[in-house]
């Protein structure tokens, strides 16, 4: 058992307060802890990181389920999760079908989120406050990849952010792994995401050309 | 069919805790008394944030009401900026994004000069998924948006320091500069882009094309398909909080 304190940073630009005035809403609270890997880990959630208090966006419970809002409702066409349309309809499908069980804890500040075996993720401080709102879905949706059966398989390219020559790196575009799939649904919240402005979409771009120019051995050669 | 589920069982030892302490918004105005701007500038940030069908309406109102002060805002956003510490990178970050938004060509300057501000030493060596190399390279690159708006606005100033930065040490960010004078810039600006890159052995950075995102491969299918029977829809994304 760990305790950690954390000192809250500005919840404007990061999205969390607007998406919590919305998630305040018992259907919002009941879809997303029986979808998405909550239920089940009460424990884990209790003592400082909102069970009790779902709707205050200070603590982490809150800010997992702005994530969560808008893994779910950044397509226009949210009903549709068909594995046929763009990933930014079916992520997250994908993450209820990979995440059994999602649980949070301090961290050591060296990740932002981890994922076990047998359907467990594990997310850290890093998840709920350097991340902003699509950030933490994007997250979800790479640990879900991981969950779906593909580690990374390659090191980082030289002059990486992430590190040159570190292991934490996919490949290739064509690997499929979790920076593809990361990557292409932060690309597709820019380039279609509903519900959201411009400047958050912008963000999501930046995030996402980051990823494309550092996380692949081979540079994908395209940009967004 | 059920997905396997852990239960609530009761913690032997106890979980991890955690105690937050809040902040009301993250700017000191140092520099500026004009409480009505700094009030301006704190709701653009906040509108960045929104949600809902009116949420880029909002934001625009905010941002028109800011342009409304003259580029004056500049100075006073810039100065924010270099006050924040400098691990509030989503702070930072917004108001960064605040300046590639109002577009005065006054901005090219204060963008430069983010741009070309040296990036401290990675904080997470250890980490593959947390960087403060990569928030810092994408306030840069949020910025080199920004030169390539006024650049195609025709800002000559703008083209020069895109030129300017397409040496710099980071990949990202030259690969922003790149793309952006390719897309933005004169023929001569161009030209002497080449130039630059064929003298560093960096021609192969116009290779790398912006596209759109569905001419680019998509992942093919999931794991897998879940019956319509068994499937638990989602409740329409506007009911609004409920009510206590």
């Amino acid at each position: 058992m760990a305790s950690c304190t954390y000192t809250v940073p500005d919840k404007a630009a990061s999205g969390d307060n607007f998406y919590g005035v919305v998630i305040c809403n018992q259907v919002y609270v009941d879809y997303f802890w029986n979808t998405y890997g909550f239920s089940g880990n009460k424990a884990y959630w209790d003592d400082g990181w909102g069970w009790d208090d779902c709707c205050n966006t200070s603590k982490p419970l809150a800010r997992a389920f702005n994530g969560c809002y808008a893994l779910t409702y950044s397509a226009s066409d949210y009903l549709n999760d068909s594995y046929s349309a763009p990933i930014l309809n079916w992520g997250r499908r994908y993450v209820r079908e990979n995440i059994d069980d999602l649980r949070c804890f301090c961290g050591d500040g060296t990740a932002i989120a981890r994922s076990k075996s047998g359907g467990l993720v594990e997310v850290y401080l890093g998840f709920f406050y350097s991340k902003d709102v699509p950030g933490r879905a994007e997250t979800l949706i790479h640990e879900s990849r991981h969950q779906g059966g593909k580690p990374h398989d390659a090191n980082f390219p030289s002059g990486s952010v992430f590190g040159s020559g570190k292991s934490g790196a996919d490949s290739s575009w064509d690997y499929e792994g979790a920076w593809m799939y990361g990557a292409l649904y932060l690309w597709w919240y820019y380039a279609e995401g509903a519900r959201t402005t411009s400047a958050l979409r912008e963000r999501a771009r930046q995030r996402g050309n980051l990823v494309i120019d550092n996380a692949f051995a081979t540079h994908p050669g395209f940009s967004i | 069919m059920l997905r396997s589920k852990s239960t609530d069982t009761p913690f032997l030892a106890g979980p991890d805790t955690l105690e937050i302490q809040q902040e009301e918004h993250p700017f000191s105005f140092r520099s500026s008394k004009d409480e009505k701007l700094n009030a301006s500038v704190v709701e653009a940030v906040n509108r960045m944030g929104g949600v809902g069908e009116d949420a880029e309406e909002n934001y625009r109102r905010a941002l028109s009401s800011l342009r409304n002060r003259g580029p004056g805002v500049l100075d006073v956003i810039a100065a924010e900026y270099e006050d924040l510490p400098e691990d509030s990178y989503l702070d930072r970050w917004s108001l960064v994004q605040l300046l590639v938004e109002l577009r005065y060509p006054e901005a090219v300057k204060p963008l430069s000069r983010i741009i070309a501000a040296r990036i401290p030493a990675e904080k997470f060596r250890k980490s593959h998924d947390m960087s403060t190399v990569a928030e810092e390279v994408m306030i840069r690159t949020t910025a080199v948006e920004g030169l390539v708006r006024l650049s195609a606005d025709g800002v000559a100033e703008a083209q020069e320091a895109l030129l300017r930065h397409a040496g710099h040490r980071t990949f990202s960010i030259r690969r922003a500069c790149v793309q952006g004078l390719m897309q933005t810039g004169t023929d001569d600006n161009k030209r002497k882009l080449r130039r630059l890159l064929k003298e560093r052995k960096e021609e192969g950075l116009l290779k790398i094309k912006q596209v759109n995102v569905r001419s680019v491969p998509q992942p093919i299918g999931g794991r897998f398909v879940v019956p319509p029977q068994v499937k638990s829809e989602a409740p329409p994304p506007d009911l609004g909080a409920t009510k206590e």
